[in-house]
């Protein structure tokens, strides 16, 4: 199994406060306890699914006897683990990241666990627990762990280690927050449905603070690629990010910058791109100044001599995936999905995916069911307020193909990016952006197409079942009653029964209708008695 | 006792010549699905357009159209199965000497059949829900195989009565129809059965309403006219149009009707002569074109100057009996109007009076000017004069 090796880095406060300003979700009890949920499971699932380990992940919400409103929330997965080195200032120290290079993963920033920590510290008070294995490793560690906010550094309460007698590896979280099971119930329990429609090739098994169990299986071993890292596109670096790239940089000069830092840019671009707007080539990256840096910021957004972004390094769900998924979870008659081709958004690569399930188990209502995604993250807030929500609801018309409100209708849209233009700090519903609305439209026309060819096949068998069974339904009487014409003994009609006559007339229906329906070989799938 | 002694021969006859004739037609459809061929069945329409006014024979009479009854048209599917359903009941009561009311058809053939539709439901349907629809199926019949329902020895209740000097055989039995008391002989359902033995009779007055029939009869007036005396009690039955039209054809006798004088006793009167249209399958039997409408017509209540023809009623009278006319009543005289057989020059003078006075009097209203007068000055005179519509 490939492993890539994942890089840790400092990054410091000032940034954080930055890379943060955004970050909400812990704005009352009910939320605090969705987003902890959220953040926890998504960690387990970048620490799975994007190594190319099918995920076993357990979830349990807890409810403290005494304090009602303190809730101990643990996830456990079959990750690759953290190497014992690290796992302090992962869960320590709040700026600590590994998400900082551009990849797409769940959690954009890598420090939603830290946030957990942070927030359960403040209003509980208790360490969070974790015990890891990495994998490979032929011990188990444990730890408790809080946070000295005033120094940001971690504080070791409680330490060991000992050696694994099974082939577990992966990571245990507990932690302690205050929370309110009651209102955060429904979205925490869909959350969690809808992540599974995404990750068929998962096995999540969910237990309330009620003592339900939702258990959802693996349905299929196949996963989509892990997500491979890939460098900034010139097009797609705004200030602060350019700044800390130069800072951090390795690279003695602007051109050589140029060339390590970027992707799409070569030696020959890099000169041509420095001589068109007057930057000394060898210039020491590190000593722009403050004019400098955003003279070049706004060269590298206007030169559009740059190779198009890559977007080999996103990870789509696939078409066949969703599909499993929605049929695993839904139980619909009808699945469709469609991976559209990738497009650009400010220098970002972007891959829109749509998936459609119809009928079945689903529930018919005036409007279609929307299941939002970002970057697999299930989008559950402000859906009136997203672009998804306008197309399948204003843009597209759904008479045209075939379907009639209320109708069993689900529509799948999966944004993927490493940049996704959220609405608002609560990154729950995506901006109406021209480019991501018509890749939005074109894929729910892509499978509604399906969909309606699919309805018209539907609609011409189920006339000719009725046709049929118009039909079929009357032979028993009519064969009945043709038989009392012969009960006389008649050199004709000798030996004609109600059987044959019955076998007779099944044979003329099949005739007239040529092809007869499934589920209809003999009259008596037809009629169930005449009395 | 055997079977034989408690049925009459002709019963036995008619049961005989029905099996036959219903057995032969349906064989033909069995024989079709055993050679795999579609099982159809070319059935005369019933319907106002295929219903022809013979103005020669003075007749309503069933075009020539025909509909297709395939088992394997959806639209025809379930008429088919009931039409199969009803002529095997038919055949069964045929066979087993039974003689089932239209009713009785109607309950032997409803059944309820249970299928799983194209959702997988199970739903049932009934053979037929309403008595509408089993009878609809029987006048199929009737026209497909050429029987009427009497033929079938299928009985309806018995409407019309009968008395005058005469004598007839129904079943086994003579009867004589002088000496009915004060009843009468109800007309069987099967009047084909009937035998006329000796008569003693000049004409027949049918009268529309059953209080006048009695009134007339206990008075003695078939006696005294030497009158063969019917009543249909309302809109005439298929026996009692049978009746009739046989004293006419086979008995010569000319048929006097009297209706009370509004658009539904013309009608009434219509039907013994022509036919309706529901039925006309059944007119060449049924109706009886001779028949003569005595009354009451609109110029015996006010007169024709045309004519110089005085009322029977004074002018207090004719305010104390006349009745006005509904909206339905007119409604219905215009109908007629556009009826063929009502475009005569008498009948539109009548439904003329009646447009304009808007007024309608019933049989009633003569006879409580006095039944004498009724019997003994008012019919008397409008035959002896002649004074009827043909």
């Amino acid at each position: 199994m490939a492993m890539s090796v994942e890089k840790f880095k400092a990054i410091s406060p000032a940034e954080f406060f930055y890379r943060n300003k955004e970050i909400a979700g812990f704005s009352n009890p009910a939320r605090a306890l969705y987003q902890s949920v959220r953040e926890l499971v998504e960690n387990a699932l970048d620490a799975t699914d994007a190594h190319g380990i099918l995920p076993d992940i357990e979830i349990r919400i807890d409810r403290d006897k005494v304090k009602t409103y303190v809730y101990r929330i643990s996830v456990k997965d079959n990750g690759i683990g953290i190497p014992p080195q690290y796992v302090p200032e992962a869960f320590g120290k709040v700026l600590f990241s590994s998400k900082y290079v551009l990849r797409q993963t769940r959690g954009m920033f890598g420090l939603g666990a830290k946030m957990v920590v942070l927030y359960g510290q403040m209003t509980v008070g208790e360490p969070v627990e974790v015990i890891t294995s990495p994998i490979g490793s032929r011990r188990i560690y444990a730890f408790k762990i809080m946070i000295d906010i005033k120094e940001n550094k971690p504080v070791i309460l409680h330490r060991a280690s000992w050696p694994k007698n099974s082939d577990w590896h992966g990571t245990f979280v507990k932690v302690a927050i205050e929370g309110d099971w009651g209102r955060a119930k429904s979205r925490i329990i869909e959350y969690i449905r809808r992540t599974a429609i995404v990750t068929p090739y998962a096995n999540i098994t969910f237990r309330t603070p009620d003592g339900d169990v939702y258990i959802y299986r693996r349905v299929t071993k196949n996963m989509p690629p892990p997500p491979r890292e890939t460098k900034p596109h010139p097009h797609g670096v705004d200030l602060e990010m350019l700044r800390m790239m130069l800072r951090s940089t390795n690279a003695k000069t602007l051109l050589d910058f140029l060339v390590m830092e970027f992707q799409g840019v070569g030696k020959v671009t890099a000169e041509r791109f420095l001589s068109r707007y007057g930057f000394d080539p060898g210039k020491d990256p590190r000593t722009l100044s403050q004019a400098e840096i955003e003279a070049l910021y706004k060269a590298l957004r206007e030169y559009n001599e740059f190779r198009a972004p890559r977007s080999d390094h996103l990870s789509p769900i696939g078409a066949e995936l969703i599909k499993i998924g929605l049929q695993a979870i839904l139980q619909p008659e009808f699945v469709e999905a469609v991976t559209r081709k990738p497009v650009v958004y400010e220098g970002h690569p972007i891959i829109v995916e749509v998936g459609i399930a119809f009928g079945g188990a689903i529930q018919p209502s005036e409007t279609p069911i929307l299941f939002r995604y970002a970057n697999k993250i299930p989008l559950l807030y402000d859906e009136k307020t997203d672009v998804a929500w306008k197309v399948i609801t204003e843009n597209i018309d759904w008479s045209y193909y075939g379907v009639q409100f209320p109708a069993p209708l689900a529509i799948l849209v999966h944004i993927c990016g490493t940049k996704i233009p959220y609405k608002g700090v609560g990154k729950e519903s995506v901006a109406d952006v021209p480019v991501i609305e018509s890749e939005i439209e074109n894929g729910v026309r892509h499978v509604a197409r399906a969909l309606k060819t699919y309805l018209i096949k539907k609609r011409k068998e189920e006339e000719l079942q009725k046709k049929a069974i118009t039909l079929v339904k009357y032979i028993p009487e009519i064969a009945r009653s043709l038989a009392v014409f012969v009960s006389k003994p008649n050199p004709a009609t000798n030996g004609v029964t109600q059987e044959l006559l019955e076998s007779k007339l099944f044979e003329l229906v099949k005739m007239k209708i040529g092809e007869l329906p499934k589920g209809i070989s003999s009259v008596r799938d037809v009629v169930l008695s005449v009395e | 006792m055997s079977e034989r002694k408690l049925t009459s021969s002709v019963d036995m006859k008619a049961r005989q010549r029905a099996v036959e004739m219903v057995r032969r037609r349906f064989l033909e459809i069995v024989e079709k699905v055993l050679r795999g061929e579609e099982p159809r069945m070319l059935i005369p329409k019933r319907t106002l357009s295929n219903t022809i006014y013979d103005k020669d024979r003075k007749l309503l009479l069933l075009g020539s159209e025909v509909f297709d009854r395939s088992f394997l048209d959806v639209r025809e599917a379930r008429k088919f199965m009931q039409t199969v359903l009803m002529a095997s009941i038919i055949y069964e009561a045929l066979v087993n000497n039974e003689y089932p009311t239209i009713r009785d058809l109607y309950y032997r053939g409803k059944h309820t059949i249970k299928y799983r539709d194209h959702r997988g439901r199970a739903v049932e349907e009934n053979t037929w829900d309403e008595q509408r629809e089993s009878d609809a199926v029987l006048r199929d019949i009737e026209v497909f195989v050429g029987l009427l329902r009497e033929e079938m020895l299928i009985l309806s209740k018995e409407k019309g009565k009968v008395v005058g000097d005469m004598r007839i055989r129904s079943g086994d039995d003579v009867i004589d129809l002088s000496k009915m008391g004060h009843g009468a002989y109800a007309i069987e359902p099967t009047p084909d059965l009937i035998e006329f033995i000796d008569v003693n009779a000049e004409f027949v007055l049918v009268v529309e309403k059953d209080a006048v029939f009695q009134q007339l009869h206990r008075a003695g007036f078939w006696k005294k006219y030497r009158a063969i005396l019917i009543t249909s009690a309302g809109q005439p039955d298929r026996a009692t149009r049978r009746f009739v039209r046989r004293l006419n054809e086979e008995l010569g006798l000319p048929i006097y009707v009297l209706t009370d004088a509004d658009p539904y006793g013309w009608y009434i009167y219509s039907v013994f002569k022509i036919g309706s249209i529901t039925l006309s399958y059944e007119s060449e039997r049924l109706a009886t074109p001779n028949a003569k409408f005595l009354g009451v017509s609109m110029t015996d209540i006010f007169g024709d100057p045309e004519t110089k023809k005085k009322p029977y009623l004074t002018e207090t009278e004719r305010k104390n009996f006349i009745i006005k006319a509904k909206k339905t009543d007119i409604k219905r005289a215009q109908e007629l109007m556009n009826y063929e057989w009502f475009k005569t020059p008498k009948w539109i003078k009548e439904i003329n009076i009646f447009l304009k006075k808007q007024s309608k009097l019933e049989i009633e209203a003569l006879a409580g000017k006095g039944l004498k007068f009724l019997m003994d000055v008012y019919i008397p005179s409008k035959i002896q004069t002649q004074d009827f519509i043909d």
